[in-house]
This record gives structure tokens, C-alpha cells and sequence, in this order.
């Protein structure tokens, strides 16, 4: 959007905030030049716009009605405009410098700054950048991240293209969003999807277009007892186990969550100096066989399963697979 | 950027201009993340413009031309102190510090506790709705918290460690930071037996002893400036596998039901052929990570290049199967009742 757009929002919020009385419509169109040469209902659309934008980035916007209920206008409540004086200390000024560089390569990135010069504007000092020892940083770029934490914060319902990888084309989503979730670098939003009447979880990667508004805010509201990262990544419920050969000093990560390793010789031979002196048998809990399978086949030769019978047929099944794929 | 992000900068820029003056062009545009040019633009932008009538008096005045390039408020109309945060600004700030107070490290955390409780009270109803926003960070406690202790009180750490591709070492490392990217924390140290610093994803730490002796970390030692690229291949090649250097990318087909990967993994270019699978060049940070998709995919993905990737999986997979048509597995197999 335009400087041209910028400007006008700027003259209508200086228009607002110079009157003492409450500012007319009429009023407002003469004031506001970009506002002078349009039609009425160009105007009208406009000014609507405007001071939704103006309210939404927290301008506090009254309606003044009349005895009779009629509009007499509008006024900036100058109290609530301003943040209120807060202290801070330089220690505290640093830690939200680092808040605020947390968003450093994401979207959220100019509210972070522009929040931090607001405090710090409030509370006099200046973040100082000076290195500690702890970095953080989120980072989000899809297009679909602001508008959906617009929809969240008002409840309201939302439409976009949603397309998995296996499809080739988008379909239609409505959905009232309950929740963002950040989750191993990848953005989702959680909510009732409309059309199926069910709880849902999207990806935002796969977002394709706009987000667009589908309704009204407050038109909804969230579960009390919705756990967002479950709808994310529902639990799988471990309730089998299985028996893994393991090469000595490989598979890590099975063994971290073994109940059980039971040793081969060469632990009694002084370490893990050669595969010749046998492996450990490690004995590990799992949900699902294929999981555990692809798991087991990653490793190679490393890892051999050797109990169950359905995960052991899964693992040669994956890795006869991938021989005849290479084949020569 | 949207003009309520750029109107939202010029409402904080006067103010806070105001709250300190004689700052340089410089100095402002970097806290603002924008450039001078950008900066001259805003400035421009706002001394053009003031109460209705336009009259001088009732412009905004800012001096920000002079030779050093320091910029005065003279007159901010009415625009002199910071109107109140917005819901997102809001936001923003108050999920980074709750994210903040999960990252183990040498911040103050009285200080991050203190500010926290004073900008929901600042930001009032704004603060509303924060917490739909959730940043999932995954650091196993214990281990957190004997690195934070060995970076206060700058001692050498002794880690027992799992390379991204499962491999254990035993390693004496002085702590120099951590870092938190995209839900994963990292301790950088200096690497006593590498001699060089390296990165250490956290929940890779098996066990996590701090030693008697101080740590003497290069005093210019930071390996890595936050975000090292991006995508995840990126970060596997700089961050979490640090010990092995990004090698060239291979070229996959997919058939359809691989087509999950496309979200697990950075690519380089993806195509849909005709019959519904995916031509796909993916970064590689080593071999042993891209044998290790071939494997698990199965018969799903075919390896295309380069030759000794299509070699290392076949050989890959020949060996594992035949490890399971080996007779004393066979046995081992029957003995433990099968």
C-alpha cells in the first residue's frame, strides 16, 4: 500500500486528535484532502477503512451519539491515546531489546520494533545491543501468519486455498481459528473447520493466496479446554514394544529411549572398538509400526529389528524398496 | 510493508526522537531496522504534514539536515508522546519474552520477569488474546539448566553428545552463548578436542557435567550470527552439523505418497511430473542424512544424482538387507520367542 495512503491516515488521525469537540463526517471530508475530490460513496468506504485501521493499530476512536441516539461525530479519547509512564531499568530495556529480536526475521518484525520504541519512548533509555549470551530468533515469512493472529485476537472466521503436497489442486477452507502454534520451525493454525464441522490444524506453508475475512469479529468463541499442540501433533499411544539389534555405538537415539539395552560382548571386551565383537540388543517402546520401521531402515545395516514380526517384514519391505529403485 | 506497519513506525519514531535528542540519521535508522533513505522518506513524510490547516505553525517540525546528521524534534504536534501499543505489537513483544524465559542462557531474569508483568499492565486490553499465539521451544530441562549454570559461572562443560546423524562423542567445551532458533536451542562453545567452536543442539546432549575449571572461550568467539540462512537444510548444514560442510544437492523423484517430504525438508526446485510425482533438488548437508531419507522412503523415492548418493544408497540398502538374511540374527530372532 501507498505513502499516498500513509499520509491520509496521518491527516485524519492529526484532524481527530486537533479538535476539542467532536469532528463531523463533514467535517472530516473537508479536512483530510485526499478525501475532497472523491465521490460520497467513494468517501464513505474510505473514511470506514481508515478508522478501522487507525482503531486497529490501537487508536482509541469514540462514536459520539446525540441524546436521540444520532451520530454527532468522532473523538480520539486523548487520555487512553498515549501508553502510560512507565519506569525501566537499562537491565529491563535490554531484555526486550532481545524480546524485540526475536522477531528479527519474521513478519512480526516491525510491531516488535515499533513496540520497543514506543516503551522506550515511555520509559526514557534506549535498548542497548549489547551482546549477551543467549540469541534467539523465530522466524516466519508466509503471508498467511498476520492476518490469521488478526483472526485469532478478534474471533473472527476466516477463508482461504489450502493445498497438501499430494494434491493438485487448492480447495476452500473456512475455519474459525483458535490458535497459532510455532512448532519445530513450522507455523500452524488451529480451529473449527467449518465445513467439516470438526477441529483441524492447517499449515500455513501450504496457504495458498490470501487469507480473507469471512464473517464478523466475536462471532465465535474458542473451546476453554483446546489444546492446540495436540491438535497439532495428536499423541500416538505407545503401548507395544519391539527388540532392535544394534551395531555398537550407533542408533543413538533408540538407545536414549530404550527401557532396556542388553549388551553384546564387546562391552565385556573393553568398549566399542569393532562391529566383530557383537552388538546390543536394545528393547524400545512404540506406537506405530511404520514409524518405528522407517526409524529402523534409516540406519542401514546399524540397526536390525528383531521382534515384532510386522515391523521387522515392514523394515526389509522399505529397504527391498529402495534396492530395486538403485538398482543398476 | 502495509502503510498501518509504516504509519505505526512514524507514531513511534516521534516520540521516541523526541525522547532523545541529537541522535544520528544512522543511529535511528538501525534501531528502526530500516534504511537512511527510509528514514529521510519518513521524516519528510511527517514534517509535511500536521494539525488541519497546514499552516507552519501547525506542521511538525524536525531539524534532521544538518552536517553530523542529527535529527531534533522542534515541534511534534500532537504526536509527541507514544500512543499505546497495538494488539500485535503486543503480541509480538509479550510471546518473545515468555519465549525468552524457556531459553536457557545469561539473561536477567529478574529483569525479564519485571518487564514482563510491566507491559501487560502498560499494554492493557491490548495484551488480550497474546497467548493464542504459542512458540513450542523443546529443551530437556536438566541439561538446560547445567548449561546455563556452566555459561554464569564460565566453566568448562563436558558433554556426551549425538551428532545430527546419531554419531556419540565425549567432548570438554568452554560455553560461549546459546541460541533458540525456530523451537530448537543451541549451546556455541569452544570445542576443546576440534579446536574450534561448534554448535550443540541441546536436546542432543546426552548428559551434561560442569567441570571445576574456568572456560576460556576466543574473547571474539561468536561462530555463527543469527539466522544463519534460511530453510531447514540450511540450518542443518550451519547450525546442528556443524562438523560436516554442505555437500552438492541431489535430485529426487517422488512418487505421490513421498510427496510429505516436500514438507519436511528444504528445496531447491520442485516440479509435478504428468503422472502425479515430484521432480525435487534438495540441499544436502552430508551423505549420511540423504541415505537415510532414500532408506526410509523405500520403493516411495529414487535417488537421480549425483552417482556416488545413487551408489552410497544401494550399497546402503544391500548390506542392511542382507545384515537381515544373516543366519545368527535368524537365531537370534527365533531365541527370543519371535
Amino acid at each position: 500500500m501507498s505513502a499516498r495512503r500513509t499520509e491520509r491516515l496521518l491527516n485524519l488521525l492529526f484532524a481527530l486528535m486537533a479538535a476539542s469537540q467532536p469532528v463531523t463526517r463533514v467535517q472530516l471530508r473537508n479536512l483530510v484532502t485526499d478525501y475532497h475530490d472523491e465521490s460520497d460513496e467513494a468517501f464513505e468506504r474510505m473514511f470506514e477503512r481508515d478508522k478501522d485501521e487507525l482503531r486497529g493499530m490501537g487508536v482509541p476512536i469514540d462514536t459520539v451519539h446525540g441524546a436521540g441516539g444520532e451520530s454527532l461525530g468522532y473523538r480520539v479519547r486523548r487520555d487512553d491515546y498515549a501508553l502510560p509512564e512507565i519506569q525501566l531499568t537499562p537491565a529491563e530495556l535490554s531484555v526486550l531489546g532481545l524480546a524485540a529480536r526475536v522477531w528479527e526475521q519474521a513478519s512480526l518484525g516491525p510491531a516488535a520494533r515499533s513496540a520497543l520504541a514506543k516503551l522506550e519512548a515511555a520509559g526514557g533509555g534506549w535498548a542497548d545491543n549489547r551482546p549477551v549470551g543467549v540469541q534467539t530468533r523465530v522466524t516466519a515469512h508466509d503471508p498467511a501468519l498476520l492476518p490469521l493472529l488478526d483472526a485469532v485476537r478478534v474471533r473472527r472466521p476466516v477463508r482461504f486455498d489450502y493445498r497438501r503436497p499430494d494434491q493438485q489442486e487448492p480447495s476452500i477452507r473456512r475455519v474459525e481459528p483458535w490458535g497459532v502454534l510455532s512448532r519445530r520451525g513450522r507455523w500452524y493454525v488451529v480451529g473449527r473447520d467449518l465445513d467439516r464441522d470438526q477441529p483441524r490444524a492447517f499449515r500455513l506453508s501450504r496457504i495458498e493466496g490470501i487469507v480473507r475475512r469471512d464473517g464478523s469479529p466475536d462471532s465465535y468463541t474458542v473451546p476453554a479446554d483446546v489444546d492446540v499442540r495436540a491438535l497439532v501433533a495428536p499423541p500416538v499411544s505407545a503401548d507395544r514394544t519391539a527388540r532392535v539389534r544394534l551395531a555398537p555405538g550407533r542408533g543413538q537415539e533408540l538407545r536414549r529411549r530404550a527401557l532396556r539395552v542388553e549388551p553384546g560382548p564387546h562391552a565385556a571386551a573393553g568398549g566399542p572398538t569393532s562391529a566383530d565383537l557383537g552388538d546390543d540388543i536394545v528393547t524400545v517402546v512404540f506406537g506405530e509400526a511404520r514409524t518405528l520401521a522407517a526409524e529402523a531402515a534409516a540406519l542401514g545395516a546399524d540397526a536390525v529389528v528383531l521382534e515384532p514380526r510386522d515391523v521387522r517384514d515392514a523394515v526389509r519391505a522399505l529397504l527391498a524398496g529402495a534396492l530395486m529403485e538403485h538398482a543398476r | 510493508m502495509t502503510s498501518g506497519n509504516r504509519l505505526s513506525r512514524l507514531l513511534a519514531l516521534v516520540p521516541w526522537l523526541s525522547a532523545h535528542p541529537g541522535i544520528t540519521m544512522p543511529q535511528a535508522a538501525q534501531h528502526f531496522g530500516i534504511t537512511v533513505g527510509q528514514l529521510e522518506s519518513d521524516l519528510n513524510l511527517l514534517v509535511c504534514n500536521g494539525l488541519p490547516g497546514h499552516r507552519t505553525e501547525d506542521l511538525v517540525d524536525i531539524q534532521f539536515w544538518d552536517e553530523g546528521g542529527h535529527i531534533d524534534v522542534l515541534d511534534p504536534q500532537t504526536l509527541g508522546r507514544p500512543l499505546r501499543l497495538s494488539p500485535e505489537e503486543a503480541m509480538a513483544l509479550l510471546v518473545a519474552l515468555r519465549l525468552l524465559a524457556q531459553v536457557p542462557g545469561d539473561h536477567d531474569r529478574d529483569a525479564l520477569a519485571s518487564v514482563t508483568a510491566t507491559l501487560e499492565e502498560a499494554a492493557g486490553s491490548a495484551a488480550r488474546g497474546a497467548d493464542r499465539l504459542q512458540v513450542d521451544l523443546e529443551v530437556p530441562g536438566d541439561i538446560a539448566e547445567t548449561v546455563e549454570s556452566a555459561l554464569r559461572a564460565r566453566r568448562v562443560l563436558r558433554l556426551s553428545y549425538l551428532s545430527g546423524v546419531g554419531e556419540a562423542s565425549e567432548r570438554d567445551v568452554d560455553p560461549i552463548r546459546t541460541l533458540a532458533l525456530d523451537g530448537h536451542a543451541y549451546l556455541e562453545a569452544w570445542c576443546h578436542r576440534a579446536g574450534a567452536i561448534r554448535t550443540f543442539r541441546l536436546d542432543r546432549i546426552v548428559s551434561a557435567t560442569v567441570l571445576n575449571e574456568p572456560a576460556t572461550p576466543p574473547p571474539d568467539g561468536t561462530g555463527i550470527d543469527l539466522p544463519a540462512g534460511s530453510g531447514i537444510a540450511a540450518r542443518q548444514a550451519s547450525v546442528s552439523n556443524p562438523l560436516h560442510p554442505q555437500g552438492p544437492p541431489a535430485t529426487l523423484l517422488l512418487r505421490p505418497e513421498a510427496s510429505w517430504l516436500l514438507d519436511e525438508v528444504a528445496t531447491d526446485s520442485v516440479e509435478q511430473q504428468p503422472d502425479g510425482s515430484w521432480l525435487v533438488v534438495v540441499p544436502v548437508p552430508n551423505p549420511t542424512w540423504a541415505v537415510r531419507w532414500a532408506l526410509r522412503l523405500g520403493g516411495a523415492a529414487r535417488v537421480l544424482g549425483p552417482p556416488e548418493l545413487v551408489e552410497a544408497v544401494r550399497t546402503a540398502a544391500s548390506r542392511a538387507l542382507a545384515a537381515y538374511e544373516a543366519p545368527t540374527l535368524n537365531a537370534a530372532a527365533g531365541s527370543s520367542g519371535g
